[in-house]
């Protein structure tokens, strides 16, 4: 679809599919850096459980009693529920610890890779070609 | 006596004669994209590689330039935004990709095929002549009409918007795109898709497979939040919340 703004923009149809299409091809995979990983902990402020992606708001300890808030982008919940997660899986005041790759540009925000519940449960959201998120953290 | 007996063999003869042919095949349920990621395909049922379109020169020069101005991007981390950013679902014939479960549900009269993924639902009209293409608005499925041969369901469609395309393949709004479906095993559905074209040199042709599913239920798919947006030089960014 031709979106008719100063810059003709490519249309990607066909192409953007989870998870069977190459990873770079993903519209908004590209803005996390696949190269490395940070490793976050504290709790979780939102659950978003919405198409199409869900989202993890979370206040990370800094140090020192310090947070800093991150926004972490998962993959559909539609996806996601055949991977064993619901709308409950994470929930406001969750302490939580999450490998993320972080957003290119900067912000504070990024891929969610691996989610750690507090029960110490492993949680992935079946990103597209996950092996290529190297993780380092 | 004689007459009662003349009577019975006419009415099982009648029987006989009336036994039902083979029924269609019913394809209804929920079928996944085969083979799903990770798993390696049985030669036998795997879908075809789908080829590069074949473009009339006019239009694959467009084309390529697109696709390098697309890696060029993807290698800067910037992709172009594209219609999942803005919510826009598939159309035909993407959606039989299969990125999520499909939902088939089938009568006589008319079959609906639903794709998880954007919640988009196709209809399909049996045996009914299919519209020319300026006969009906485009749209993003168009107008279907279906038919049986044997086994195979045979699926005609036309009047697709020409701006709703499979991997950046420009078209006419009189493409038409020929489908025939069959099964390859009970739980495995085969789609060959033909599209034909007055831009393209000749039929473009590709196959996808299905495996049904077992007790599987669709689910909604509303695109939502999408905290996904295009600026001015048409990068993506992600809205965070402060």
């Amino acid at each position: 679809m031709k979106i008719e703004r100063g810059l003709r923009l490519v249309f990607l149809s066909g192409a953007i599919a989870l998870p069977v299409v190459p990873a770079g091809a993903h519209h908004s995979f590209a803005m996390f850096d696949n190269t490395r990983s940070i490793t976050l902990h504290g709790n979780v402020t939102a659950f978003q459980w919405t198409n199409p992606h869900a989202y993890l708001e979370l206040d990370a300890d800094q140090g020192g009693g310090a947070t800093k808030h991150y926004t972490l982008e998962l993959t559909s919940p539609n996806m996601m529920s055949r991977l064993g997660w619901s709308s409950r899986t994470a929930k406001p005041g969750d302490m939580v610890t999450v490998i993320v790759a972080p957003l290119k540009d900067g912000q504070p925000g990024g891929l969610l890779l691996v989610l750690t519940l507090p029960s110490g449960k492993k949680m992935l959201p079946g990103v597209p070609n996950a092996e290529r998120y190297k993780i380092t953290s | 006596m004689s007459k009662a007996l003349l009577i019975g063999a006419l009415l099982v003869g009648t029987a006989v004669a009336a036994a039902p042919k083979a029924a269609h095949p019913d394809f209804s349920g929920t079928w996944e994209r085969y083979p799903p990621p990770g798993e390696k395909a049985d030669p036998r049922y795997a879908p075809t590689p789908i080829p590069d379109p074949p473009l009339k020169a006019q239009y694959r020069a467009d084309r390529e330039k697109q696709q390098k101005l697309l890696a060029e991007r993807i290698e800067e981390g910037q992709p172009a935004g594209d219609n999942y950013v803005h919510c826009i679902p598939d159309g035909m014939p993407a959606m039989m990709m299969g990125m999520f479960p499909m939902e088939v549900f089938q009568r006589a009269g008319q079959i609906n095929i639903t794709q998880e993924a954007f919640s988009q639902t196709r209809r399909i009209y049996m045996n009914q002549k299919l519209p020319k293409w300026d006969e009906v608005d485009p749209s993003f499925y168009g107008a279907s009409v279906g038919h049986w041969e044997g086994q195979t369901l045979v699926i005609e469609t036309t009047g697709i918007k020409a701006n709703v395309r499979f991997r950046w393949t420009p078209h006419s709004e009189a493409m038409k795109i020929i489908e025939r479906i069959h099964l390859l095993a009970p739980d495995i559905l085969q789609d060959q898709i033909t599209v034909e074209d007055d831009y393209l040199e000749k039929p473009w042709t590709y196959s996808y497979s299905f495996r049904r599913m077992k007790d599987y239920k669709l689910q909604e798919y509303v695109c939502e939040d999408n905290r996904e947006y295009v600026d001015e030089a048409g990068k993506v960014h992600l809205k965070i919340d402060k």
